[in-house]
Order: C-alpha cells, then structure tokens, then sequence
C-alpha cells in the first residue's frame, strides 16, 4: 500500500514511461522465457540425435571387441572415435565388459582398464537419452551393449556441452540486450509524449501558483497550444475565470473606496459640527470685544475663550490631518493612533449623546502599521456608535504584550446580524461581500487577515456585543511581514 | 586376452591350427588366386610400417617391374594369418618375423634379410610412458603389459624369454597383457596409459620417433635386448629352387642400387638388404628354447 501509494506520488509524466518500461520488461521476460525454453528443446533434440549416432556408431565398432574382451580394439575404436565425433565433444568415454568392469576408456589414465567403473556412473543418468548435469557443463549418455538377447556390455560416454549453454546464454544476452534497448526507447518515447500532453497542464499551473500569491495573470495567447483541443478550452476557461476575478476585485476596491469616502463623509460633517459649535461662541467673544474691549476683565475672559475655541478646532484639524496622512499610515501602531481616533470620533458620539468608555493599558509602540489597524478600529467604533441606542455607552480596550496586541470595542446594541459577524469571522468572508453590505466590516477583516491575525465576536451578559482582535507583531509573524 | 601356450616346435595342435586358419584364407582368396595364377603373391606381416600406402604402393611397383610380372602385396591382421599362408604355400614370399621362421623353419626358405644401420640386427624394446619413474624391468611387475602379436619376437617372445630365465610367467609377472597386433599400436597404448608397459620392436619405435615424435616421445626406453636377428623376407622351401624366389631374391639385395627402390628403403629408414646364413636366427631359436624349458 505504501508502495502503492509512492508510486502515485510520481509526476504522471515519469510513471507512464516506467510503467511503459515495466510492461516491456514482463512482455520481454515472457518472450525470452519461451525462446530459451524453445531452443533448450532444440538443442536437446539435437544433442539426443547427435549421442544416439555416436553411440550406435561406436556400439558397431566395439561390439566384436567387447564379446572378444579385446582391450586394445576397443580403445582403439574409441580413440579413432574422439577424431570421427568432433562435433559431439566427447569429454570421456567408457566401455565395460559382460561383467561390469572396465575394458577400456578414452583417457586410460584416469580410468585403468580392468578396474571397477567409478560409482558415480550407476546414477548419473536419467530417463532421456542424454542427461544434462548443469553444475558441470557435461552431458552423460548410456547404451547397453547386447549380442544375440544377452548384454555383453555397456557402453558410457560424457560430452561437452558447454557450447550449448554458450549459445543458450548468447541468445539469453541477446534478448536481453535488444529488450533493455527497445524498453529504454518505448520509456524515452512515452515520456516525451507525455511531457507534451501534460505541458498546458504545466503552464495552468504555475499561472494558479501566481494566482494563489495574488498575481493572477491570463494566459498568453502565445502559450497556447498550436492545436485547439481539450487544453486550448481549459486555458479559454482559466482566462475567463482571471478576467471575472479582476472584475470582482475592481468592484470591491471601487466599493471600498466608495465606504470609504462614505465614512469620510460621516466624519467630515460631524468635524463640521465640532468646528461650528464653538464658532458661535467666538463671534460672540468678538462681539464683545468689539463693544467692551476696553474693559480689562472682559478683554481677558473673551480673549481666552477665543483661544480656548480655536485649540477645539486646532485639535480636530489635527486628528484628521493625522488619520489621512499617508506617511503616517507605513508608522508603527502607537498609543497615539488610538488618541486620534479619540478625537475623530468625538463629534459623532456627541451627535448621538453617547459615551465612550476609553480603556487603554498600553503605551509606546507595536510592530505593526499603523494606518490600516487605525482605519479598523474608527470603522468598528462607528459600527458600534450606529449600533448603539442614543445616548448609549460604548467602549474600547486595548492591551499589549510584546508580541501581542488586543483592541476589544463594545457597544449597546441588539447584537451584530449573523451574515455581518460572518464577514468577520467565518473563513470566507466573500458572500456577505458580494451582496454589498458590510464594506467596513470587510476592511476590517483584510487588516486583520493581512497581518494573520484573529477576530472574535461575543454576547455582552448586560446587552450588546464585544468584537475582539487580536494581532500578532510583525517582528515574530514573518508571514505579516511578507504580506 | 590370454598368453597361449607356446609350443617348442611344431606340435600337432599349433599344425592343424595353421591349416585350419590357411583355409579360411584360401576360401577367401581362392577366386582371385584362380583368376590370377601367375600373380606374386607377397605377405606383409606388421613387423614395418605396412600402414603406409604410398609406401606399398612404390614397393608393389618396384618389385613388379624387377621380377617381369604382377605381384599382389597381402595384408593380415595378425602374424599367424601371414605365416600360415606362406607355410602353406598360398603366399610365393612373405615379410615376416624371426619368430616364425624359426619355428617353421624345415617349411621356409630364407630369401633375404634387411640391413639396418649396416647389420641385419635389431632389439626389442620394454616401454613404458615416458614421465614413469622406473629404472628396471623387475619394477614392471603387475603392470597391465601390451604386447604386439603373440607370433611376435620383439612384440613378445623376448619378454617371454626375459621372464621364463628368471623363473616367471607373463600371467604372474604382469597383472594383466593384451595383444595390440601391431608394433605401432603397442607405442599408442603405452603412451595413452592403457598399458603401463609395453614390448615393442626397436626398429619400430626408432624410425616411428623420426615419423611421430609426438606420439613416440610420450614413451622411453626401460630395457633393450640384445641385437637379434631382423625380420627377415622367407618364401615356402616348395619354391626354393623356383626362379620367381631367385628373382625376388635379387630384386631386395640390388635395393640399394636402384634409384627407384631407394625411395622404399627411405621410407622405411634401411639401408637394403643382405643375404644372411639362417644362423642369424639361432639366438631366437634359443629363446624359443628357454620358454619351452621354463614349460
């Protein structure tokens, strides 16, 4: 199974050439198989005819020596024999009287005449006319010498047959040698074919691997296949699939910038009113400047309410200069940030009559941009101002460790909608989104999911919601910082 | 294969078995003899090299045009095939060994002897293979022994001889002897190892080491006789006054003369032949003699 299991782990364009290469070599073992089984009958046949002549040849020249027990005249046939029967290569042969003992051999020397026969002879031999002993390359054939219905002696022979191994193991190497090349070329050819039926699923892939790192790119018309088929239609789809995506993104910064300018505007009139609130207070001063100017306690009391009014507005300015500074945005997050989001939302509370509950244990500076965590936490109170009743109270919390940081905003309302709190906190945000509600909150969820960070949502005991982030230092997440 | 009996002179048994064997060859011949009668009728006994056809050949041509008819040259396995034809007068002439012209010497009639490194003298020779260690023939005992015919002096009857004056016999001496019938064939069974001794004729085996040198060096020398008189050319004593004998006679003794003939005495490394006294023969006679003592 796990072999199983590596093999599919293979890029198909490697184990179709080996499963190729494997097949040949079954097909190749099974044909070599009955080739060598075909030419070992052969060769049996062959050798059987070859000792069944010898034997008959040298039974005829032998026989009346063997009846005669003429040592010499058999030696003498089998000595002439040696030369006559080349091609049967016999390595030893042995010829035994009526009464079992040696008359003579081929190589005296090694089998003395009138000795007893070597008692390996009684079982070397089987049931064919030739038996083959593998180990020793020699072949052992018998025949009974008979005269008128009585054995007058028998006669053994060895041969050689080395040569048909040889030529057995020629062949062997041959077939060998002709599958491993053919095998070789078949496992080359179908990787080739292989590497260019699967190239377009190559090219697909690496543009979804620039896709998935955010830089989805169509796919060249000069990438596409010559032909139109199967891969021309899928890399069509994938263009569609890129063009539609860009799109939806499109629309979603064109949205965002919408809720944007929106929230902007919200904030923009309600600095109007925190503009304009003290400013009837200073024409008044003014006016009694002009009448009473010449009194010294009223000079100094309009002249420090005017100073008084104008710091007001001086302060609001700077908040919202501060909150759409571009190059404060790349600074990291400080306690000051969330001071200016203070200030931006002080009109909109006052508006409403609410209260803010400022609960910040944190001080000095988080590895973090600032802009974007800002942005988040103003969209979140504003949701938490509409949220809340008139006259309500919300809050902000925020503590940090060193590489943690947590903003909690609480308000009074009657709880966030379900598709509202998913954009926040479900996997995929998208549906809430794509319905176009929600844009605040969506941003909300890009901060926190560009810097890998987490949001939870929970049910007050006394009424309301509390939404919960939690963002990692970018000095430990390398991801954050990668993104 | 046994050691037969050798009978001291021509006993009525060794008679009959001759005769008996004479018919068998006159039944075979007897066509051709009919068809033929004034053909030569030679016999070649292995005591040479009487495998060697070109040598036949030339001996068969020279011996035709010297006497002034055809000859046919005859052939046989054994000696006794050989001299029962000869004795028996189907054979005009005949090459044979000093063993039998001794023993049917009342019947044949010396013709001429060849002469070889200037004496019509040969040995006989004990062999063995030539890597064996042994000094002397006495540690030849219970060797499987070849022999070359038992109608043979050097294949034989010297070895007989050797051991009857020391009191033994073939068959207690050596544990076990065969015939080979042929002088060459006793250097191929030494030399092979399915005899581990052999008795040989030493002419054979000294032309035979300028012949095959690679059969004849796998064997040595353990013992050499004494010098005995060489296989000598015998026709039947019917014929000694024919004028076919005379001719063959003069036909071997002017050997060496004749350019022609000289090329059969090269083959056969002899200088020609001479006319010597049967009394060349005695010393075989002699050891015929002991064997019989010994019984």
């Amino acid at each position: 199974m796990k072999l199983l299991r590596r093999i599919r782990a293979i890029p198909v364009s490697y184990r179709v050439p080996f499963l190729v290469a494997l097949l040949m070599v079954v097909i190749s073992a099974a044909i070599s198989e009955r080739v060598l089984d075909r030419l070992s009958r052969t060769q049996e046949s062959f050798l059987n005819g070859l000792a069944s002549t010898y034997l008959d040849g040298l039974s005829a020249a032998v026989l009346p020596a063997v009846l005669r027990e003429d040592v010499w005249e058999v030696f003498d046939a089998l000595d002439r024999s040696a030369t006559s029967y080349a091609a049967m290569s016999p390595i030893e042969t042995v010829v035994t009287g009526a009464d079992g003992r040696v008359l003579a051999a081929s190589d005296p020397n090694r089998i003395p005449s009138y000795s007893a026969p070597p008692p390996a002879y009684a079982d070397r031999y089987g049931a064919g006319v030739v038996t083959i002993d593998e180990d020793e390359l020699t072949g052992f054939a018998r025949r009974e010498l008979v005269y008128q219905g009585q054995p007058a002696g028998t006669i053994h022979a060895a041969f050689d047959v080395s040569d048909l191994f040889a030529e057995r193991r020629e062949i062997l190497v041959t077939l060998l040698v002709t599958n491993t090349v053919l095998a070789a070329l078949f496992a080359l050819g179908g990787f080739l074919l292989v590497r260019r039926m699967i190239r377009p699923m190559r090219i697909l892939e690496d543009h979804m691997r620039a896709a998935a790192n955010g830089a989805a790119e169509p796919i060249l018309s000069a990438e596409f296949p010559s032909r139109e088929g199967e891969a021309a239609s899928l890399f069509r789809g994938y263009n569609a699939l890129v063009r539609a995506e860009r799109q939806r993104a499109d629309l979603a910064m064109q949205l965002a910038e919408e809720e944007k300018l929106a929230s902007l505007g919200r904030l923009a009139s309600g600095m109007a009113h925190e503009i304009n609130n003290p400013l009837g207070g200073l024409f008044n001063a003014i006016d009694t400047l002009k009448t009473h100017g010449g009194t010294t306690g009223v000079r100094d009391t309009s002249i420090s309410l005017i100073e008084r009014g104008l710091q007001g507005i001086r302060e609001v300015v700077e908040a919202a200069l501060a909150t759409y500074r571009p190059q404060r945005s790349a600074k990291p997050l400080s306690a000051a940030d969330l001071e200016d989001v203070r200030l931006l939302l002080r009109p909109e509370l006052r508006r409403r009559r609410q209260r803010l509950s400022w609960a910040v244990q944190w001080k000095g500076e988080f590895a973090i941009k600032g802009g974007p965590v800002r942005q988040a936490v103003l969209n979140l109170l504003l949701n938490a101002s509409a949220a809340s009743p008139e006259g309500g109270e919300l809050g902000l919390a925020a503590s940090g460790t060193g590489d943690l940081l947590t903003v909690s905003v609480r308000d009074g309302g009657p709880g966030i909608p379900k598709d509202l709190a998913g954009i926040l906190v479900d996997p995929d945000p998208g549906p809430a989104v794509r319905a176009g509600r929600g844009l605040g909150l969506w941003m909300v969820r890009r901060m926190v999911d560009e810097v890998g960070g987490t949001v939870t949502i929970a049910k007050n005991p006394e009424g309301g919601s509390t939404v919960t982030l939690l963002l990692p230092s970018a000095r430990e997440e390398g991801k954050a910082d990668a993104a | 294969m046994h050691v037969r009996p050798i009978a001291p002179s021509v006993s009525r048994r060794k008679m009959l078995g001759l005769l008996a064997g004479a018919a068998a060859s006159m039944s075979l011949t007897d066509r051709t003899a009919s068809a033929q009668d004034d053909t030569f009728k030679f016999g070649l006994t292995p005591v040479f090299l009487s495998n060697d056809l070109e040598l036949l050949g030339h001996l068969r041509s020279y011996l035709a045009e010297r006497m002034g008819g055809p000859v046919e040259l005859v052939t046989r396995r054994t000696y006794q095939e050989i001299t029962a034809m000869l004795v028996s007068g189907q054979l005009q002439g005949a090459w044979i060994c000093g063993y039998p012209f001794v023993q049917y010497r009342p019947d044949l009639e010396l013709v001429a002897t060849p002469s070889w490194h200037g004496k019509p003298l040969y040995q006989s020779y004990l062999i063995v293979a030539a890597d064996r260690d042994v000094e002397d023939w006495h540690a030849l005992r219970g060797d499987i022994h070849a022999f070359s015919d038992p109608d043979s002096n050097s294949g034989f009857l010297v070895t007989r001889a050797l051991l009857a004056e020391n009191r033994l016999s073939p068959s207690a001496f050596f544990s076990r002897t065969f015939y080979t019938y042929g002088h060459r064939n006793v250097i191929r069974a030494v030399a092979s190892g399915l005899a581990q001794s052999g008795s040989v004729d030493g002419y054979v085996w000294e032309v035979m080491r300028e012949i095959e040198p690679d059969l004849v060096n796998r064997t040595r020398i353990v013992r050499r006789s004494e010098w005995l008189g060489f296989p000598p050319v015998a026709a039947p004593k019917s014929l000694a006054d024919d004028v076919r004998i005379t001719r063959l006679r003069e036909a071997l003794l002017s050997m060496s003369d004749d350019p022609k003939s000289m090329k059969v005495l090269q083959l056969l490394r002899l200088d020609g032949f001479v006319a010597a006294e049967a009394s060349l023969f005695d010393t075989i006679a002699a050891k015929v003699e002991a064997v019989r003592q010994f019984g």
